[in-house]
């Protein structure tokens, strides 16, 4: 069997507050493998330290305790060959569309006539054509996002780490993006990690689904999600599978809140 | 701020302006206060003509202007020079911000007119060391505001930066110099009105011509519409460099609060 692409070994993630030095784990004993070209999204509520995981995966911090790997190889420091998106879209407001989106190319030193083209074409796809010359404060929410996803992908990262990228937007808006991704990943085979604690957004778009509890985090449920793509979200949430899977998950996510009560109260 | 509100800020600053002049005339002109404390403004203005005419001390009007902006200018250029990239450095770095920042802390609210003797017996009374007074006060204020720049930078912005491969001078030059721009000219600006202040101060020593002089020297003869002359042409000059600093930003830093 090939090896995971990433791989999570016994991963403990402890943060110490600077000034009263109390120690807080974020995320105790997480062991997680993510396959080469496999979408996976890691559900659960806010503060389980799911967010922990991508940022470690980025290579913003590392683990206290366990190993994570990525093709074999310890976490290097943070760089385009994994692309990364925040909830917020992060762009820098100095610069236009076209600029932010081919932010790390030009960094690299590469002439412009090998990234421009392309950088368009992604634009484009992203149904951001027409926008280039505008700066990010001329955007609406979701067209930000648009952009910082186009960011990431113009790297072609071999992981795409993306962190409740759609949170804050508005439901009408976040399907479009949610399609939009799904659509522009296409036959592009990247590895994407997608943090949510929305339950139908993470069961339209997965191969898989992993779920975390309250902190400390750890996985509770690991399942494929089996829906055939290309996907239409009109159809997903009339397949009776589809209701039965978001009710084993509410189950779960609930279970656990009363367990927390209930220990909390022991 | 829209086109709208900008035009009834000038309204309402025309309206202002206006009616203080006309009390200020007013209040002269019926005796209601003795011209010798306050002058009018038509006299003010007649001095001003008389002034660029014939000068006063031997030097024409436009000379005092002149010579009081070169000096601020040239002190506030090596006070950007000098303090941005020491301010930053402190921000950047703990061991400089410890090493250094007891110096810029103790200096800064010290008023500048206690350092006057030793500057003059440091560098003399010629143009170095009023160039030199008014470069202390607003490289100091310059150092605190690019200081508290860096660490104004969003650790957000830092990890874009970094996971699209920006590192080291680069993730500087491409992520945090940017995202400082709009503080830095804050601090600019502020250091503007602190330098201008310390003006007064730098002429003081030894001058023979300067704004600043001017007035101190005109008030020694009790002609108080040349003091009058002297505070407006100050007043004046400092609002127009804050407007020219005000234009820049918004033209270097058109993002500035709108992200």
């Amino acid at each position: 069997m090939v090896a995971p692409l990433i791989e999570l070994q016994s991963v403990s993630k402890c943060f110490r507050a600077q000034r009263t030095r109390q120690e807080t784990w974020a995320i105790r004993d997480v062991s997680l493998n993510i396959g080469e070209g496999e979408f996976l999204c890691l559900l659960g509520p806010s503060g389980c330290g799911k967010s922990t995981i991508l940022d470690m995966l980025a290579g913003f911090e590392g683990p206290t305790e366990g190993r994570i790997l990525i093709a074999g190889e310890p976490v290097g420091r943070p760089g385009p060959d994994r692309g990364v998106v925040f909830q917020d879209a992060s762009l820098f407001p100095w610069l236009s569309v076209i600029d932010n989106v081919t932010f790390a190319p030009r960094l690299s030193g590469v002439a412009p006539s090998t990234y421009r083209a392309q950088a368009l074409e992604l634009i484009e796809k992203m149904g951001l054509g027409g926008f280039e010359n505008h700066a990010p404060y001329e955007l609406s929410g979701g067209m930000r996002q648009r952009v910082a996803i186009a960011r990431a992908w113009i790297s072609n990262p071999r992981i795409l780490l993306m962190d409740e990228p759609f949170g804050a937007l508005d439901a009408q808006t976040r399907l479009e993006m949610q399609e939009t991704l799904l659509a522009a990943r296409g036959q592009a085979v990247s590895t994407v990690l997608f943090v949510t604690h929305d339950i139908e957004e993470a069961l339209f778009l997965a191969d898989r689904v992993a779920v975390m509890s309250r902190r400390p985090g750890r996985i509770t449920l690991d399942i494929p999600i089996p829906f055939p793509r290309p996907r239409c979200y009109e159809a997903l949430i009339a397949d009776p599978a589809f209701s039965r899977l978001k009710q084993d998950i509410v189950r779960i996510l609930r279970q656990e809140i009363v367990a927390r009560r209930e220990t909390d109260r022991a | 701020m829209n086109e709208g509100e900008g035009v009834r800020r000038l309204v309402l600053g025309l309206v202002s302006v206006t009616s203080v002049t006309v009390a200020w005339e007013s209040a002269a002109r019926y005796g209601l206060v003795d011209p010798l404390f306050l002058p009018p403004p038509t006299e003010v203005l007649a001095t001003a003509v008389d002034l660029l005419r014939h000068g006063y001390r031997g030097s024409p009007l436009w000379v005092h202007v002149g010579l009081s902006l070169g000096r601020a200018l040239v002190a506030f250029v090596a006070a950007v020079i000098v303090g941005i990239p020491l301010g930053v450095m402190i921000g950047i770095s703990p061991i400089f911000a410890g090493l250094i920042d007891p110096f810029v802390q103790f200096l800064r609210p010290l008023p500048k007119l206690a350092l006057i003797p030793l500057v003059i017996l440091w560098f003399g009374i010629g143009e170095f060391s009023k160039v030199f007074l008014i470069f202390l006060s607003a490289s100091l204020s310059i150092v605190v505001g690019a200081a508290a720049a860096v660490a104004n930078v969003r650790r957000q912005q830092i990890r874009a930066g970094k996971v699209l491969g920006a590192h080291g001078f680069a993730l500087f030059r491409h992520v945090m110099l940017p995202q400082m721009a709009p503080e830095l000219f804050v601090a600019v600006r502020l250091s503007l009105g602190i330098g201008w202040t310390t003006l007064i101060a730098a002429e003081m020593i030894a001058a023979d011509a300067g704004l600043g002089w001017m007035a101190v020297n005109a008030s020694a003869y009790l002609r108080t519409d040349i003091v009058m002359l002297g505070i407006v042409l100050l007043g004046l000059t400092g609002y127009v460099l804050d407007l020219a600093i005000v234009g820049l930003q918004r033209w270097v830093t058109p993002w500035a609060g709108r992200s």
